[in-house]
């Protein structure tokens, strides 16, 4: 089968196809038709010219038999023949020869008495059977005869007186002027040929040239024998139709008559006929072809438009409406192709919306924000106009969410999201919720002081307490501002500079933070510090930090959480956010937490030397938690330092728990069963659930300093303080408090029965060294000051302290 | 058939009676016919005899030509007869013989030619016209005084005395008998002449 690209080509091949076979079936007849019209044409000649033949014979034998008759009715010849005058008879015969041109001529008496011939038919008398030539003659027939090996036409006359009494037979030559005369008349060549008893076939006249006469003879010959009269023969690549006629024959003899006439000049009209017929059935064909060109064209050009049409809608342009002018089947299907159209575009928009609304507030969803901040940077890349990214985050949702219900949290994040977007700058802002408790706005043509107005207006309005389901609730926002083009030229950089900046506005306590690049720690600095981390640990230039924990009812000492410093031989003091997020990423995590592990094991070695009952507790990352190797070398730990299990508390977030949960708890309940202390870190940051910890071995809950630092100010922070530490202990888990910055809040945890506490109040984490100095003065200040009062809650200046965070090993330290 | 000898005596006084009679002539009718049997018209029927001798009447005949034809077509005379040929058409004729038994021409002429034509020697006499090709005519002339010529219907009556002849038969346009044969005429009415 052939392939066609077009359906007007291959409309346009079968429809040729079938023409040119019409026209090859009309042709190929016609030809045929043309080669058998000429031959008949021809045969048709040779008839006419025989019938032409015998009748000139007749003709000419009539007239030869009337100029005889004169002879044979002249009274003085019919008296020479009576009377038996021979000579006389002779001289009469003679002349009369000589004027009717006659080769022969002589006298026979009925009784064949008395012959009389000319001189020169004397010779062949002998061989004349007169007496048939007479009966011939009377017959009426042509009379042929071979007298002397050469052949004649005898015209026989009777003598009557007034009886027949005798004949005059005159002979005429049959010669090639007999021939031509034929000829002449017929346009036929004639050809005579005979046989006699003493010799074979030969030719005797002939008016074709001698080669072809030559031919001839033989297939004369031939054809004869087989008693053929109509042949057709080739000769010289030319077709000649033959008529043979026997003229006179006899079982010895025979003289035949051959017209010979070419079908050359018939084929040569033909085929010129023919040829024409070729040339106007090349034209036909070629204006069929153009035709079929332009028909199939105009059939298939809809098709071809609709094509288009199609491939347009396959790029994803469903607006464009397909144009529909037809009313045929291709107008039908393009009736269909726009209602496929219409129900794609009316899904695709279903989808989009779904895809870029956050279902819940109505906004923007992150994937829509992006594509709307890419938009607006292309927009404006030519107008120099500035733009900005602004990514609010509320503090604390998740407590909010857990303690006062998912209801309140999603109203509350209606609420606020309403508030981002009643004071944007202009119509074509948007705002998006980007994550659970985070919010973007884009701030179309905006440099950097329109922004920070907005941002202080959502501070202003935050100041108020937020009503929620007739609830008061105060709403703290951290908020980041990125700009186009100072801070990044494409929406993702924008967006995590605009986040970087959230996290310095969180850290700081700041309303807001414009992103700039000392925020940022330096990439290349990043990777060197990797390498250098790694020599670190094998030259010792880690030191080990504890920051000390009480109970927080007698106000004893309990021991601490082991932290980690890097003194960089150059850029001197290094905290652990600027490289322990890099460690968890290229996996010298396990080397660290190794070293602290075993500096750990050391401290309480010393500790139990000093016969003091303290622990400490250590972080493990989510690399730790998927080392199955790790309740090993911890049990291998203790036991070389001779340690009691209970002694070295770990610690995890609930990140770390979330990355691989099956292995994480493999791990987490293999060392439990060693009978260490498990806590979870940062409890309320994260988004596990107090259902899914029940299931962990774990005994301890650290609340996050957030909650813990201005629950004396914030009733809210207190609340969700006391119903996650009542949470706690309804699952039998005792309760750690973090970020204790002041008397007051000691206090109020003690109330609310929190059970150990760690803050800046009570000790910032200190070398090695340092804590048993700590441990001396802390306890003999309680041991003096046993019920210490609220004034000495300004002892300790939290904003005069080291500004640096009390928890730095922490991944997602604020 | 066996012949009583009354019956034999009988026949034997009836052909005596006959003889006794032969000397006085008797018409006797010839029937001739051809091979089909059918009568055979103006055929010529001569009868030879040794004892008669020819007698010359000097007669005279006439053949007619009218409507360019020659009237009658056969004739038969005895020799020594002369003929005339009156020629009662408007145009002429000219009547020839090439017959070695008389060779004669009357040129052109119209009416009666002034000279009849005496045939003399026995034989057949073919007459043309030079100008019109198909008048054919025939003279028998014979050396004897019985002759005869048939009618329509094959019929000539001749007067014969008994005796033994020889008689020919010619038919037209002939020049030699038909029929030849010998034969005795006693007390015979009727001849049958067929013609092989």
């Amino acid at each position: 089968m052939i392939k066609f690209k077009h359906i007007r080509s291959r409309i346009a091949f079968t429809f040729l196809t079938v023409v040119v076979a019409i026209q090859l079936a009309g042709l190929i007849p016609l030809k045929y038709a043309l080669v058998k019209h000429a031959n008949t044409l021809a045969e048709d000649q040779i008839d006419v010219g025989q019938r032409v033949f015998v009748s000139l014979l007749q003709h000419n034998t009539q007239s030869l038999k009337q100029a005889t008759q004169v002879l044979a009715a002249d009274f003085a010849f019919r008296e020479a023949v009576a009377t038996n005058d021979a000579e006389t008879i002779e001289s009469a015969l003679e002349s009369y020869q000589g004027r009717i041109r006659a080769q022969i001529a002589f006298y026979i008496s009925n009784d064949e008495n008395l012959v009389v011939g000319t001189s020169d038919a004397k010779a062949i008398l002998k061989s004349l059977d007169a007496r048939q030539a007479i009966i011939q003659s009377n017959a009426g027939t042509l009379q042929f005869d071979i007298v002397d090996d050469k052949p004649y036409q005898l015209i026989t006359v009777p003598v009557k007186a007034p009886e027949t009494i005798g004949w005059i037979v005159m002979g005429f030559a049959v010669d090639s002027q007999l021939a031509s005369q034929i000829k002449q008349l017929t346009h036929l060549d004639v050809t005579f040929v005979q046989k006699t008893n003493v010799k074979n076939w030969q030719l005797v006249s002939s008016t074709a040239d001698k080669a072809l006469s030559n031919l001839l003879l033989k297939t004369v010959a031939d054809l004869y024998r087989q008693r053929l009269t109509l042949h057709s023969v080739d000769l010289n690549d030319e077709t000649y139709h033959l008529k043979i006629r026997a003229l006179h024959e006899t079982p010895d003899e025979a003289l035949l008559v051959v017209l010979q006439g070419s079908v050359a000049p018939f084929t040569q009209d033909l085929n010129i006929l023919f040829k024409v017929m070729l040339v106007l059935t090349l034209i036909g064909v070629g204006i069929f072809a153009v035709l079929i060109w332009y028909v199939s064209r105009k059939t298939t050009e809809p098709i071809a438009e609709l094509v288009k049409d199609a491939d347009k809608i396959a790029m994803g342009d469903y607006e464009t409406e397909i144009q529909v002018s037809s009313t045929d089947e291709v107008g039908y299907l393009a009736k269909a192709m726009n209602g496929m159209r219409e129900a794609v575009l009316q899904r695709s928009l279903r989808i989009q919306r779904l895809a870029f609304n956050d279902e819940l507030t109505g906004l923007y969803n992150r994937l829509a924000f992006n594509q709307g901040v890419h938009q607006a940077i292309s927009t404006h890349a030519d107008s120099q106009q500035k733009l900005s990214v602004i990514v609010i985050n509320i503090h604390r949702f998740k407590p909010i969410n857990q303690t006062l219900g998912r209801d309140f949290g999603d109203d509350l994040l209606r609420h606020v999201g309403q508030v981002l977007k009643q004071h944007v700058l202009s119509e074509k802002d948007m705002v998006a919720r980007l994550d659970a408790d985070e919010f973007a706005v884009l701030l179309q043509q905006t440099d950097q002081a329109k922004a920070t107005r907005y941002a202080d207006k959502i501070q202003q309005v935050f100041e108020q307490p937020v009503s929620v389901q007739g609830q008061a609730i105060d709403v703290r926002t951290g908020i980041g501002i990125a700009l186009y083009p100072d801070h990044g030229m494409d929406e993702e950089a924008l967006l995590n500079h605009a986040e970087t900046a959230l996290q310095e506005s969180r850290a700081k306590k700041s309303p807001w933070i414009v992103y700039n690049t000392a925020l940022e720690i330096d990439q290349s600095e990043t990777l060197t510090l990797i390498s250098d981390l790694k020599q670190a640990i094998q030259h010792d230039q880690l030191l080990l930090y504890i920051q000390p924990k009480i109970d927080i009812t007698t106000r004893r000492a309990v021991g601490g959480e082991a932290l980690i410093r890097w003194v960089h031989p150059e850029k001197g003091m290094i905290f652990p956010d600027q490289f322990i997020p890099f460690a968890e990423q290229t996996g010298v995590i396990s080397d660290i937490t190794n070293w602290m592990l075993l500096r750990a094991c050391q401290v309480l070695a010393d500790f139990q030397k000093q016969g003091l009952r303290l622990s400490l507790a250590v972080n493990l990352s989510t690399r730790d938690l998927n080392n199955m190797e790790l309740p090993a070398q911890i049990t291998h730990l203790l036991s070389s330092h001779g340690l009691e299990p209970k002694a070295l508390k770990l610690e995890i977030t609930e990140g770390s728990l979330m990355q691989d949960p099956e292995r994480a708890e493999l791990v987490v309940k293999k060392l439990a069963a060693m009978g260490l202390h498990l806590a979870i870190d940062d409890f309320g940051t994260g988004y596990s659930s107090l259902a899914y910890l029940r299931q962990l071995p774990v005994q301890e809950l650290k609340i996050d300093r957030s909650f813990v630092m201005f629950m004396d100010k914030n009733s809210g922070d207190a609340s969700i303080v006391k119903s996650t530490i009542d949470l706690a202990h309804n699952l039998g888990l005792m309760v750690v408090a973090e970020g204790i910055e002041n008397e007051y809040v000691l206090n109020q945890l003690a109330r609310l029965g929190c059970n150990e506490g760690q803050g800046y109040f009570i000790g910032k984490p200190m070398p090695e060294k340092d804590f048993s100095i700590w441990l001396q003065r802390w306890e003999g200040q309680n041991e003096i000051e046993i019920d210490i009062g609220d004034d000495l809650s300004f002892a300790i200046n939290p904003l005069e302290a080291d500004p640096q965070p009390s928890d730095p090993f922490k991944l997602d330290n604020i | 058939m066996a012949w009583t000898t009354l019956q034999r005596r009988c026949l034997v006084a009836l052909l005596l009676a006959l003889t006794s009679h032969g000397i006085m002539a008797a018409d006797v009718t010839v029937m001739v016919t051809d091979a089909g049997g059918k009568p055979v018209t103006d055929a010529v029927v001569a009868f030879y005899d040794s004892k008669t001798p020819a007698v010359n009447p000097n007669a005279a005949g006439k053949i007619i030509q009218k409507n360019k034809m020659f009237n009658p077509k056969v004739t038969v005379v005895q020799t020594g007869t002369s003929i005339n040929f009156p020629n009662e058409d408007s145009v002429r004729h000219h009547v020839y013989s090439f017959s070695p038994a008389k060779k004669f021409e009357l040129k052109l002429y119209s009416g009666v030619p002034t000279n009849p034509v005496p045939f003399d020697q026995a034989g057949v006499v073919t007459l043309g016209c030079n100008i019109h090709d198909s008048m054919v005519g025939y003279i028998y002339v014979v050396d004897t005084p019985f002759f005869a010529k048939t009618d329509d219907k094959g019929k000539a009556i001749l007067k014969l005395n008994d005796g033994q002849y020889t008689y020919q038969a010619w038919l037209p346009g002939q020049n030699k008998p038909a029929a030849e044969q010998k034969i005795t005429i006693e007390g015979v009415t009727e001849v049958k002449i067929p013609i092989p």
